[in-house]
């Protein structure tokens, strides 16, 4: 099984480094020996344009398991998110990634990391994960997207850009 | 497939076979045929038009379901059987659906059974595999999207034995077209996989089609099949009784609505309730329910708005408890009386709950002790057999095991009726038949479980005879009573 895993991941990482969709990063992370670990990619997703997650590029760590592609890898914000969708430990809750709902193995990694922003914009609210954003969201829109602009400053493009290529 | 097609000429026998290997109970004899039509209608209805299914038979009717609709529509067999799932498996509604629609074509794709977005088929059938990045050969569903055996036989095995579901969508991300199941087979070669699949199949077939239930018995693996899909006893040959419309264990004279209600009432609130009423009392001030923590009776109300000092015997105020004219120990002290009293109405409903709930229960646990009753009973039939009773005689015993059974289970339920039912002259009639069946129901249960060795053996036969002859008749009369009662919409229910 693993096999298929790794060969299908080394296959997502050519494909990514010869064409990706523009302000998204996805990189395998390192062993500590200093080799590539094909099953542990960091990853960051920008806010859509004209939304008021607009400005942030938010780290997401992607965790891959032997039997992908058969089932998703498990997704997380790092540091966890202000999203009603994103659970407090940071991981995302969302029908593609799970392999009970929408999750087929033909799914790329950079399908997910678009269908992961289109998120950002619009929750789904029969699925709340974390009860501080869904309540915030359901109750008071303004203060949400107050709190979601502020979130956008405090991980602005450049900087997170810089600690992650740097 | 070739182990069921064996099997599928022989299932009327496999049927019989397993009543006879029960210890030949159904052939009791004609003098019990009589009795059974006087007392217990509901039995009689059950054996007209409902048919206990294997899952062979279920699989063989599922597949004459499949082929005379193909050979109507004229579209291939794997087609449908989706959309057959997908009309809940009645025919006419799928054929009336069918033949209005302006578009064939159009209807084939909005049920996922054509592909609304096929890509062109490639010139080469072997190419890398988009899943697992391979050269290897390529094969695919209508829509042309394309993956490799082995790739496509994972994708199918998960859905099958995580998703557990016999309707599978295209590999492909996006694409809807689900896989008939020819298809699924070829790829899937692992005989338990392949087994799986047929087994989702088959509860496809049940779970959604209205005229059929799986028997909730242990193992049991059949299925009913009934010709009106209503509130109906159902008896399988596993001998588990159940109600058609709901699955439970058959409730009569509690309908479907109201059990679910009482069932859920149970489980939710009978261990509190059961405990606050043993440990608690409330304050007979702000009425908050308080547990007593310590030994001394002088109470004083932790709720802030409250502070009421309160004796907890008498539930007086505490104030004439530490001066000399102490009265606790008299029982006619007005103040605590009026404490006691508002207690006692704010405590109604909970009791009130308990005694339902606590006969309810008790009639369900004197029903699991008394099938050990079958065990004793069966030696002492043995024992009567030896000193010159024929076999046929002595059946007298497990019939009357028989019928106590029944009614312990009426009786359960007239409790979770009787729960509901508000006050009136109906409801009184019926108390009656219940107080009645309860108290001869007793006798009966006595008979059979003290009297068995002391009495002279035709005295016993006479007895017990007549009492289960008695019970039976009564419990005919009360579920009469309680069925015109729903017919002519007397009952009123408190929910």
């Amino acid at each position: 099984m693993s096999g298929i895993a790794s060969a299908r991941l080394s296959e997502e990482r050519k494909a990514w480094r010869k064409e990706h969709p523009f302000g998204f990063i996805a990189k395998p992370g390192k062993n500590p020996d200093g080799t590539l670990n094909l099953f542990n990619w960091e990853c960051a997703i920008p806010g859509k344009k004209d939304t008021i997650w607009e400005g942030g590029l938010y780290k997401v760590r992607m965790l891959f398991k032997d039997d992908f592609p058969s089932t998703p890898p498990k997704c997380k914000f790092e540091p966890p998110l202000f999203h009603p969708n994103v659970y407090p430990s940071g991981t995302v809750c969302l029908s593609l990634l799970d392999e009970n709902k929408d999750w087929k193995p033909s799914i790329s990694i950079k399908q997910l990391l678009i269908g992961i922003q289109d998120l950002l914009n619009n929750p789904n609210v029969e699925d709340p994960a974390q009860a501080e954003a869904y309540q915030i969201y359901c109750q008071n829109r303004s203060e949400y997207e107050k709190r979601v602009r502020r979130e956008a400053q405090k991980f602005s493009a450049d900087q997170v850009q810089k600690t992650m290529l740097g | 497939m070739a182990e069921y097609d064996d099997d599928d000429f022989n299932y009327s026998d496999s049927g019989s076979e397993v009543e006879m290997d029960d210890g030949m109970s159904e052939d009791d004899g004609i003098a019990m045929e009589a009795e059974d039509q006087n007392g217990m209608s509901e039995q009689k209805d059950s054996s007209l038009d409902c048919i206990i299914m294997t899952s062979e038979q279920l699989e063989k009717e599922m597949k004459e379901t499949i082929s005379e609709v193909g050979n109507i529509l004229h579209v291939p067999l794997g087609t449908c059987r989706i959309l057959l799932h997908k009309y809940k498996w009645n025919m006419e509604s799928l054929m009336e659906r069918f033949y209005e629609h302006p578009d064939t074509m159009a209807f084939l794709r909005a049920a996922h059974v054509v592909p609304k977005n096929a890509v062109t088929a490639p010139t080469s059938s072997t190419a890398d595999c988009d899943i697992c990045c391979n050269l290897a050969e390529l094969s695919g569903l209508a829509c042309n999207h394309r993956a490799c055996t082995a790739c496509w036989r994972r994708y199918l095995q998960t859905k099958i034995t995580v998703d557990n579901t016999s309707e599978i969508e295209c590999i492909m991300n996006g694409c809807e077209l689900l896989i008939e199941d020819e298809k699924v087979m070829s790829y899937v070669v692992e005989e338990p996989v392949r087994a799986s699949y047929k087994r989702l199949m088959i509860n496809s077939y049940v779970e959604t089609n209205r005229l059929l239930r799986w028997c909730p018995g242990v193992d049991c693996g059949r299925a009913a099949k009934v010709s009106h899909c209503e509130p109906r006893l159902v008896v399988c040959t596993c001998k588990s009784r159940f109600c058609f419309a709901c699955g439970n264990e058959w409730h009569e004279p509690v309908n479907c609505r109201l059990l679910r209600l009482w069932l859920k009432k149970c489980s939710d609130d009978s261990e509190t309730s059961n405990w606050i009423n043993a440990n608690t009392k409330e304050c007979p001030k702000c009425l908050v329910t308080i547990e007593k923590d310590g030994g001394c009776n002088h109470m004083t109300c932790k709720n802030v708005a409250c502070r009421a000092e309160f004796c907890w015997m008498c539930l007086g105020p505490w104030e004439p408890h530490g001066s000399s004219w102490y009265s606790c120990n008299r029982f006619d002290d007005s103040a605590a009386k009026t404490a006691r009293d508002a207690q006692e109405v704010s405590r109604a409903a909970l009791q009130r709950y308990l005694f339902y709930y606590n006969r309810y229960m008790g009639h369900q646990h004197s029903l699991r002790l008394e099938n050990k009753l079958y065990a004793t009973v069966k030696a002492k039939m043995e024992q009567m057999q030896q000193m010159a009773m024929s076999w046929i005689e002595v059946q007298f015993l497990r019939k009357a095991v028989d019928v106590l059974s029944e009614c312990r289970r009426t009786l359960m339920y007239t409790y979770a009726f009787a729960y509901y039912l508000q006050k009136d002259n109906n409801s009184i009639i019926f108390e009656e038949n219940q107080k009645d069946l309860e108290m001869e129901t007793e006798k009966l249960s006595g008979f059979l479980e003290h009297e068995l060795e002391s009495e002279n053996l035709v005295t016993l036969k006479q007895k017990v005879q007549d009492k289960y002859r008695y019970v039976e008749h009564r419990r005919g009369i009360l579920l009469k009573h309680c069925q015109e009662g729903t017919e002519r919409d007397q009952w009123r229910y408190a929910e």
